[in-house]
Protein backbone atom coordinates (compact mmCIF):
# COMPACT_ATOMS: atom_id res chain seq x y z
CA UNK A 1 0.00 0.00 0.00
CA UNK A 2 1.04 3.31 -0.81
CA UNK A 3 1.88 5.73 1.66
CA UNK A 4 -0.62 8.31 -0.39
CA UNK A 5 -3.61 5.67 0.09
CA UNK A 6 -2.81 5.24 3.87
CA UNK A 7 -3.54 8.95 4.27
CA UNK A 8 -6.61 9.15 1.93
CA UNK A 9 -7.95 5.96 3.96
CA UNK A 10 -7.40 7.94 7.30
CA UNK A 11 -8.86 11.10 5.69
CA UNK A 12 -11.92 9.42 4.35
CA UNK A 13 -12.16 7.88 7.45
CA UNK A 14 -12.49 11.35 9.45
CA UNK A 15 -14.87 12.48 7.06
CA UNK A 16 -17.42 10.03 7.28
CA UNK A 17 -17.35 11.01 11.42
CA UNK A 18 -17.96 14.32 10.88
CA UNK A 19 -20.30 14.33 8.07
CA UNK A 20 -22.43 11.82 10.26
CA UNK A 21 -25.19 11.37 7.30
CA UNK A 22 -24.18 9.70 3.70
CA UNK A 23 -20.94 11.34 1.94
CA UNK A 24 -21.18 10.99 -1.48
CA UNK A 25 -18.31 9.89 -3.73
CA UNK A 26 -18.00 13.38 -4.78
CA UNK A 27 -18.18 15.23 -1.82
CA UNK A 28 -14.98 13.21 -0.93
CA UNK A 29 -13.44 13.52 -4.37
CA UNK A 30 -13.42 17.78 -3.68
CA UNK A 31 -12.40 16.95 -0.04
CA UNK A 32 -9.51 14.83 -0.91
CA UNK A 33 -9.04 15.86 -3.92
CA UNK A 34 -7.62 12.45 -4.93
CA UNK A 35 -8.91 10.49 -8.00
CA UNK A 36 -11.98 8.42 -7.45
CA UNK A 37 -10.54 4.75 -7.91
CA UNK A 38 -8.26 5.86 -4.85
CA UNK A 39 -11.13 6.90 -2.85
CA UNK A 40 -12.68 3.56 -3.81
CA UNK A 41 -9.66 1.98 -2.76
CA UNK A 42 -9.28 3.65 0.20
CA UNK A 43 -13.02 2.82 1.69
CA UNK A 44 -12.72 -1.13 0.65
CA UNK A 45 -9.54 -0.85 2.72
CA UNK A 46 -11.23 0.77 5.59
CA UNK A 47 -14.08 -0.97 5.60
CA UNK A 48 -11.94 -4.18 6.11
CA UNK A 49 -10.64 -2.57 8.99
CA UNK A 50 -14.01 -2.15 10.32
CA UNK A 51 -14.04 -5.76 10.79
CA UNK A 52 -14.66 -6.72 14.07
CA UNK A 53 -14.89 -3.18 14.83
CA UNK A 54 -18.92 -1.78 16.31
CA UNK A 55 -19.03 0.50 13.32
CA UNK A 56 -18.95 -0.24 9.76
CA UNK A 57 -19.44 1.63 6.44
CA UNK A 58 -23.04 1.59 5.08
CA UNK A 59 -23.56 2.52 1.65
CA UNK A 60 -27.23 4.53 1.34
CA UNK A 61 -29.18 7.27 -0.12
CA UNK A 62 -26.06 7.62 -3.05
CA UNK A 63 -23.28 8.13 0.00
CA UNK A 64 -20.91 6.27 2.83
CA UNK A 65 -22.25 6.70 5.87
CA UNK A 66 -20.44 5.30 9.66
CA UNK A 67 -22.72 3.60 11.37
CA UNK A 68 -22.82 1.20 14.43
CA UNK A 69 -23.58 -2.84 13.52
CA UNK A 70 -27.30 -3.78 14.67
CA UNK A 71 -26.02 -6.10 17.14
CA UNK A 72 -25.34 -3.36 19.13
CA UNK A 73 -28.27 -1.28 19.08
CA UNK A 74 -29.34 -2.23 21.93
CA UNK A 75 -26.63 -0.62 24.19
CA UNK A 76 -26.80 2.50 22.00
CA UNK A 77 -30.32 2.30 22.44
CA UNK A 78 -30.12 2.48 26.11
CA UNK A 79 -27.30 4.87 25.81
CA UNK A 80 -29.52 7.50 23.63
CA UNK A 81 -32.76 6.81 25.89
CA UNK A 82 -34.39 5.86 22.90
CA UNK A 83 -37.96 3.95 23.47
CA UNK A 84 -38.80 1.56 20.72
CA UNK A 85 -37.83 2.93 17.28
CA UNK A 86 -41.74 4.08 15.37
CA UNK A 87 -41.96 1.74 12.80
CA UNK A 88 -44.18 2.30 10.26
CA UNK A 89 -47.71 0.32 9.95
CA UNK A 90 -48.17 -2.14 7.69
CA UNK A 91 -50.49 -0.08 5.51
CA UNK A 92 -47.89 2.86 5.03
CA UNK A 93 -45.26 0.22 3.78
CA UNK A 94 -47.78 -1.04 1.64
CA UNK A 95 -48.53 2.27 0.03
CA UNK A 96 -44.77 3.41 0.50
CA UNK A 97 -43.98 -0.01 -1.64
CA UNK A 98 -46.51 1.44 -4.11
CA UNK A 99 -45.03 4.82 -4.59
CA UNK A 100 -41.95 4.08 -4.72
CA UNK A 101 -42.02 1.24 -7.76
CA UNK A 102 -44.35 3.09 -9.79
CA UNK A 103 -43.09 6.84 -9.24
CA UNK A 104 -44.67 8.61 -10.27
CA UNK A 105 -48.06 7.60 -8.87
CA UNK A 106 -51.09 9.73 -8.23
CA UNK A 107 -53.75 9.24 -5.39
CA UNK A 108 -55.69 7.20 -7.95
CA UNK A 109 -53.87 4.96 -8.54
CA UNK A 110 -52.13 4.12 -5.30
CA UNK A 111 -55.85 3.62 -4.50
CA UNK A 112 -56.68 1.21 -7.26
CA UNK A 113 -53.90 -0.87 -6.30
CA UNK A 114 -54.78 -1.19 -2.80
CA UNK A 115 -58.48 -1.39 -3.39
CA UNK A 116 -58.95 1.43 -0.59
CA UNK A 117 -58.54 5.14 -0.05
CA UNK A 118 -54.84 6.23 0.67
CA UNK A 119 -55.73 10.20 1.58
CA UNK A 120 -54.42 9.08 5.48
CA UNK A 121 -51.88 7.33 5.02
CA UNK A 122 -50.10 9.09 1.99
CA UNK A 123 -50.68 12.31 4.61
CA UNK A 124 -48.90 10.12 7.36
CA UNK A 125 -45.97 9.24 4.68
CA UNK A 126 -46.06 13.01 3.97
CA UNK A 127 -45.54 14.24 7.15
CA UNK A 128 -42.45 12.07 7.79
CA UNK A 129 -40.91 13.11 4.49
CA UNK A 130 -40.61 9.47 3.49
CA UNK A 131 -42.44 10.73 -0.09
CA UNK A 132 -43.43 13.98 -1.37
CA UNK A 133 -45.02 15.45 -4.16
CA UNK A 134 -43.18 15.88 -7.29
CA UNK A 135 -45.36 17.36 -9.83
CA UNK A 136 -48.26 17.11 -11.41
CA UNK A 137 -49.39 14.76 -14.26
CA UNK A 138 -50.73 16.93 -17.64
CA UNK A 139 -54.00 15.13 -17.86
CA UNK A 140 -57.61 15.83 -16.61
CA UNK A 141 -57.48 17.42 -13.33
CA UNK A 142 -53.42 17.94 -13.17
CA UNK A 143 -53.25 15.16 -10.52
CA UNK A 144 -50.56 15.21 -7.99
CA UNK A 145 -47.79 12.88 -8.60
CA UNK A 146 -46.00 11.35 -5.41
CA UNK A 147 -42.13 9.99 -5.12
CA UNK A 148 -40.16 8.80 -2.75
CA UNK A 149 -37.17 11.44 -0.88
CA UNK A 150 -33.83 10.23 0.37
CA UNK A 151 -35.08 9.95 3.60
CA UNK A 152 -37.14 7.20 2.23
CA UNK A 153 -33.75 5.32 1.20
CA UNK A 154 -32.31 6.19 4.86
CA UNK A 155 -35.12 4.84 6.21
CA UNK A 156 -34.47 1.55 4.53
CA UNK A 157 -30.82 1.38 4.65
CA UNK A 158 -31.10 1.35 0.65
CA UNK A 159 -28.30 2.71 -1.89
CA UNK A 160 -30.80 3.60 -4.37
CA UNK A 161 -33.71 3.27 -5.85
CA UNK A 162 -32.25 0.30 -8.20
CA UNK A 163 -31.44 -1.43 -5.12
CA UNK A 164 -35.44 -1.86 -3.75
CA UNK A 165 -35.98 -5.50 -3.29
CA UNK A 166 -37.48 -6.35 -6.80
CA UNK A 167 -41.13 -6.37 -7.10
CA UNK A 168 -42.32 -10.31 -7.70
CA UNK A 169 -45.46 -11.31 -9.66
CA UNK A 170 -45.14 -14.34 -8.97
CA UNK A 171 -42.74 -16.13 -6.53
CA UNK A 172 -42.94 -14.24 -3.23
CA UNK A 173 -40.01 -15.82 -2.39
CA UNK A 174 -38.15 -13.29 -5.06
CA UNK A 175 -39.30 -10.29 -3.20
CA UNK A 176 -37.17 -11.60 0.74
CA UNK A 177 -34.31 -13.08 -1.12
CA UNK A 178 -33.19 -9.31 -1.60
CA UNK A 179 -33.52 -8.43 2.05
CA UNK A 180 -29.68 -8.92 2.55
CA UNK A 181 -28.50 -5.67 4.27
CA UNK A 182 -25.74 -4.07 2.80
CA UNK A 183 -22.63 -3.93 4.27
CA UNK A 184 -20.42 -1.98 2.05
CA UNK A 185 -18.30 -4.83 -0.04
CA UNK A 186 -15.93 -2.85 -2.63
CA UNK A 187 -13.74 -5.01 -4.46
CA UNK A 188 -12.22 -2.86 -7.16
CA UNK B 1 -42.21 -13.09 8.35
CA UNK B 2 -42.10 -11.95 11.87
CA UNK B 3 -44.70 -9.05 11.37
CA UNK B 4 -46.97 -11.98 9.63
CA UNK B 5 -48.62 -13.12 12.63
CA UNK B 6 -52.54 -12.37 11.50
CA UNK B 7 -53.87 -15.38 10.34
CA UNK B 8 -56.00 -14.68 7.56
CA UNK B 9 -60.27 -14.74 8.13
CA UNK B 10 -61.12 -17.58 7.92
CA UNK B 11 -64.85 -18.90 6.98
CA UNK B 12 -66.90 -21.61 7.83
CA UNK B 13 -70.08 -22.82 6.23
CA UNK B 14 -71.51 -25.95 5.52
CA UNK B 15 -69.92 -25.96 1.60
CA UNK B 16 -66.63 -24.59 2.24
CA UNK B 17 -64.17 -24.14 5.08
CA UNK B 18 -60.95 -22.04 5.52
CA UNK B 19 -59.27 -18.94 4.50
CA UNK B 20 -61.85 -16.82 2.50
CA UNK B 21 -58.94 -15.79 -0.37
CA UNK B 22 -59.01 -19.17 -0.87
CA UNK B 23 -63.05 -19.57 -1.24
CA UNK B 24 -62.32 -16.72 -3.94
CA UNK B 25 -59.70 -18.05 -5.56
CA UNK B 26 -61.51 -21.54 -6.05
CA UNK B 27 -64.04 -19.69 -7.35
CA UNK B 28 -62.04 -17.96 -9.73
CA UNK B 29 -60.15 -21.68 -11.23
CA UNK B 30 -64.52 -22.73 -11.18
CA UNK B 31 -63.34 -25.29 -8.53
CA UNK B 32 -65.83 -23.92 -6.28
CA UNK B 33 -69.71 -23.30 -7.42
CA UNK B 34 -70.25 -19.60 -6.13
CA UNK B 35 -74.05 -20.03 -6.74
CA UNK B 36 -73.78 -22.35 -3.76
CA UNK B 37 -72.14 -20.58 -1.01
CA UNK B 38 -73.71 -18.23 1.05
CA UNK B 39 -71.90 -14.75 0.21
CA UNK B 40 -74.44 -13.33 2.87
CA UNK B 41 -73.87 -15.74 5.88
CA UNK B 42 -70.23 -15.51 5.49
CA UNK B 43 -70.63 -11.46 5.60
CA UNK B 44 -73.03 -11.49 8.70
CA UNK B 45 -70.08 -14.17 10.27
CA UNK B 46 -67.85 -11.51 9.87
CA UNK B 47 -70.06 -8.80 11.14
CA UNK B 48 -70.74 -10.50 14.10
CA UNK B 49 -66.97 -11.40 14.29
CA UNK B 50 -65.89 -8.03 14.48
CA UNK B 51 -68.13 -6.81 17.15
CA UNK B 52 -65.62 -7.93 19.72
CA UNK B 53 -63.14 -6.10 17.61
CA UNK B 54 -62.00 -4.75 14.06
CA UNK B 55 -58.70 -5.27 12.59
CA UNK B 56 -58.58 -2.63 9.79
CA UNK B 57 -56.22 -4.50 7.68
CA UNK B 58 -58.40 -7.87 7.72
CA UNK B 59 -61.49 -5.78 7.01
CA UNK B 60 -60.39 -4.49 4.40
CA UNK B 61 -59.11 -7.51 2.91
CA UNK B 62 -62.58 -9.86 3.27
CA UNK B 63 -64.67 -6.26 2.10
CA UNK B 64 -62.19 -6.38 -1.11
CA UNK B 65 -62.87 -10.32 -1.38
CA UNK B 66 -66.72 -10.40 -0.67
CA UNK B 67 -66.84 -7.59 -2.54
CA UNK B 68 -65.09 -9.55 -5.41
CA UNK B 69 -67.08 -12.96 -5.04
CA UNK B 70 -70.47 -11.13 -5.08
CA UNK B 71 -69.85 -9.57 -8.06
CA UNK B 72 -69.34 -12.64 -9.67
CA UNK B 73 -71.90 -14.85 -8.17
CA UNK B 74 -73.92 -11.60 -9.66
CA UNK B 75 -72.96 -12.42 -12.72
CA UNK B 76 -73.89 -15.71 -12.26
CA UNK B 77 -76.80 -15.25 -11.42
CA UNK B 78 -77.90 -13.22 -14.63
CA UNK B 79 -80.41 -15.27 -17.16
CA UNK B 80 -77.73 -16.91 -19.55
CA UNK B 81 -77.92 -15.41 -22.72
CA UNK B 82 -78.83 -16.93 -26.30
CA UNK B 83 -76.46 -19.33 -27.09
CA UNK B 84 -75.22 -17.09 -30.17
CA UNK B 85 -74.03 -14.29 -27.72
CA UNK B 86 -72.74 -17.26 -25.63
CA UNK B 87 -69.36 -17.05 -26.50
CA UNK B 88 -69.00 -13.34 -26.35
CA UNK B 89 -70.03 -13.08 -22.87
CA UNK B 90 -67.87 -15.97 -22.12
CA UNK B 91 -65.14 -13.89 -23.18
CA UNK B 92 -66.20 -10.84 -20.84
CA UNK B 93 -66.64 -13.40 -17.77
CA UNK B 94 -62.76 -14.80 -18.26
CA UNK B 95 -61.70 -10.95 -18.97
CA UNK B 96 -63.44 -9.63 -15.45
CA UNK B 97 -62.10 -13.10 -13.69
CA UNK B 98 -58.41 -12.16 -15.19
CA UNK B 99 -59.00 -8.39 -14.21
CA UNK B 100 -59.65 -9.55 -10.76
CA UNK B 101 -56.93 -12.14 -10.79
CA UNK B 102 -54.40 -9.73 -12.28
CA UNK B 103 -55.29 -7.04 -9.59
CA UNK B 104 -55.05 -9.58 -6.80
CA UNK B 105 -52.07 -10.41 -7.88
CA UNK B 106 -50.60 -7.16 -8.04
CA UNK B 107 -51.62 -6.66 -4.74
CA UNK B 108 -50.13 -9.57 -3.52
CA UNK B 109 -46.53 -8.65 -4.87
CA UNK B 110 -46.85 -4.72 -3.33
CA UNK B 111 -47.66 -6.60 0.19
CA UNK B 112 -44.67 -9.10 -0.75
CA UNK B 113 -42.38 -6.40 -0.90
CA UNK B 114 -44.00 -4.76 1.85
CA UNK B 115 -42.86 -7.45 3.97
CA UNK B 116 -39.22 -6.89 2.64
CA UNK B 117 -38.78 -3.46 2.85
CA UNK B 118 -40.53 -4.09 6.81
CA UNK B 119 -37.41 -6.35 6.98
CA UNK B 120 -34.78 -3.72 5.96
CA UNK B 121 -36.43 -1.50 8.13
CA UNK B 122 -36.38 -3.37 11.15
CA UNK B 123 -32.37 -3.73 10.26
CA UNK B 124 -31.77 -0.44 9.94
CA UNK B 125 -33.78 1.10 13.03
CA UNK B 126 -31.13 -0.67 14.64
CA UNK B 127 -28.10 1.25 13.11
CA UNK B 128 -27.32 4.50 14.11
CA UNK B 129 -25.35 7.41 12.55
CA UNK B 130 -23.84 10.24 14.31
CA UNK B 131 -26.85 12.12 12.41
CA UNK B 132 -29.44 10.40 13.83
CA UNK B 133 -28.36 11.87 17.26
CA UNK B 134 -27.23 15.12 16.38
CA UNK B 135 -29.04 18.48 15.52
CA UNK B 136 -32.51 17.88 15.22
CA UNK B 137 -32.95 20.91 13.32
CA UNK B 138 -31.06 19.31 10.95
CA UNK B 139 -33.96 16.99 9.88
CA UNK B 140 -36.55 19.88 9.19
CA UNK B 141 -36.17 20.16 5.57
CA UNK B 142 -35.34 16.25 5.06
CA UNK B 143 -36.80 15.45 1.35
CA UNK B 144 -37.17 19.26 0.68
CA UNK B 145 -35.12 20.78 -2.09
CA UNK B 146 -34.86 24.60 -2.26
CA UNK B 147 -37.25 24.07 -5.56
CA UNK B 148 -40.47 22.74 -3.31
CA UNK B 149 -39.99 25.51 -0.85
CA UNK B 150 -40.19 27.80 -3.58
CA UNK B 151 -43.08 25.95 -4.97
CA UNK B 152 -44.95 25.66 -1.47
CA UNK B 153 -45.00 29.18 -1.33
CA UNK B 154 -46.27 30.07 -4.11
CA UNK B 155 -49.06 27.99 -3.69
CA UNK B 156 -49.45 29.74 -0.21
CA UNK B 157 -49.63 33.09 -2.61
CA UNK B 158 -51.84 31.96 -4.50
CA UNK B 159 -54.63 30.47 -1.88
CA UNK B 160 -53.94 33.72 0.35
CA UNK B 161 -55.30 35.50 -2.96
CA UNK B 162 -58.00 33.27 -3.52
CA UNK B 163 -59.12 33.06 0.93
CA UNK B 164 -59.28 36.94 0.52
CA UNK B 165 -62.99 36.78 0.62
CA UNK B 166 -62.69 34.60 3.83
CA UNK B 167 -60.69 36.72 6.18
CA UNK B 168 -62.69 37.79 9.36
CA UNK B 169 -63.17 41.24 8.71
CA UNK B 170 -63.40 43.35 11.86
CA UNK B 171 -66.16 43.61 13.70
CA UNK B 172 -68.03 46.77 13.81
CA UNK B 173 -70.76 47.09 16.39
CA UNK B 174 -73.28 49.87 15.78
CA UNK B 175 -73.52 50.32 19.17
CA UNK B 176 -69.55 51.48 19.54
CA UNK B 177 -69.88 53.52 16.51
CA UNK B 178 -73.01 55.20 18.27
CA UNK B 179 -70.37 56.30 20.82
CA UNK B 180 -67.48 56.84 18.30
CA UNK B 181 -70.48 59.55 16.56
CA UNK B 182 -71.47 60.88 20.30
CA UNK B 183 -67.69 61.73 20.95
CA UNK B 184 -67.15 63.57 17.73
CA UNK B 185 -69.79 65.79 18.15
CA UNK B 186 -69.75 66.54 21.78
CA UNK B 187 -66.16 67.66 20.87
CA UNK B 188 -67.70 69.78 17.81
CA UNK B 189 -70.73 71.37 20.05
CA UNK B 190 -71.15 73.74 16.33
CA UNK B 191 -72.19 70.40 14.33
CA UNK B 192 -70.29 68.47 12.12
CA UNK B 193 -70.79 67.77 8.26
CA UNK B 194 -72.24 64.49 7.36
CA UNK B 195 -69.36 63.46 5.08
CA UNK B 196 -67.25 63.87 8.33
CA UNK B 197 -68.49 60.87 9.67
CA UNK B 198 -67.32 58.41 7.00
CA UNK B 199 -63.81 60.31 6.57
CA UNK B 200 -61.82 57.59 7.69
CA UNK B 201 -64.70 55.20 7.25
CA UNK B 202 -62.39 51.80 5.23
CA UNK B 203 -64.88 49.74 4.18
CA UNK B 204 -68.39 49.10 2.96
CA UNK B 205 -69.29 47.74 6.42
CA UNK B 206 -68.21 50.33 8.04
CA UNK B 207 -69.86 53.05 6.20
CA UNK B 208 -72.73 51.02 6.49
CA UNK B 209 -72.79 50.64 10.18
CA UNK B 210 -71.96 54.44 10.84
CA UNK B 211 -74.86 55.59 8.93
CA UNK B 212 -77.25 52.82 11.12
CA UNK B 213 -75.84 54.16 14.02
CA UNK B 214 -76.44 57.54 12.88
CA UNK B 215 -80.06 56.88 11.96
CA UNK B 216 -80.01 54.89 15.60
CA UNK B 217 -79.46 59.03 17.35
CA UNK B 218 -81.74 60.61 15.18
CA UNK B 219 -84.53 57.99 15.99
CA UNK B 220 -83.23 58.44 19.94
CA UNK B 221 -83.49 62.08 19.56
CA UNK B 222 -80.02 62.74 20.79
CA UNK B 223 -78.74 63.84 17.54
CA UNK B 224 -79.99 65.93 15.25
CA UNK B 225 -79.52 66.89 11.57
CA UNK B 226 -80.17 69.87 9.64
CA UNK B 227 -79.99 70.80 6.42
CA UNK B 228 -80.19 74.47 5.00
CA UNK B 229 -81.97 73.20 1.17
CA UNK B 230 -82.03 70.38 -1.53
CA UNK B 231 -78.41 69.05 -2.10
CA UNK B 232 -77.05 71.29 0.57
CA UNK B 233 -74.73 69.70 3.22
CA UNK B 234 -76.23 67.97 6.18
CA UNK B 235 -75.13 69.27 9.50
CA UNK B 236 -74.97 66.74 12.58
CA UNK B 237 -75.34 68.70 16.20
CA UNK B 238 -76.15 66.87 19.77
CA UNK B 239 -79.62 67.69 20.44
CA UNK B 240 -79.45 70.79 22.90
Amino acid sequence: MTPEIDTIKRAVECILLVGGGPVRLQQLRTALEAPDNVITAALAELARDYDGHGLHIQEVAGGYQLVTRPAYADYVQRFLQLEHQETLTRAQLETLAIVAYRQPVTRAEIDAVRGVRSDYVLDRLLDRYLIREVGRRPTLGRPILYGTTEAFLRHFGLRDLSSLPPLANHDPRNALEAVAPQELSVSS
Amino acid sequence: MTNETRLPYSVKVPQFEGPLELLLSLAQQGQVDLLEIPLGQIAEDYLSATRSGIDLEQATEVLWTLAAMIEMKSRLLVPKPEPTEAVVVEDQASDLQEQLEERLQEYRSFKEVASALRALEEYQNRVFSRATTGDPEAVVLEGVTIDDLFRAFQRVLERAREDVGEIATEEIKVADRMDTILALLTAHPEGVEFGALFGQASSTLEVIVTFLALLELIKDRRVRAQQAGAFAPITLAMTP
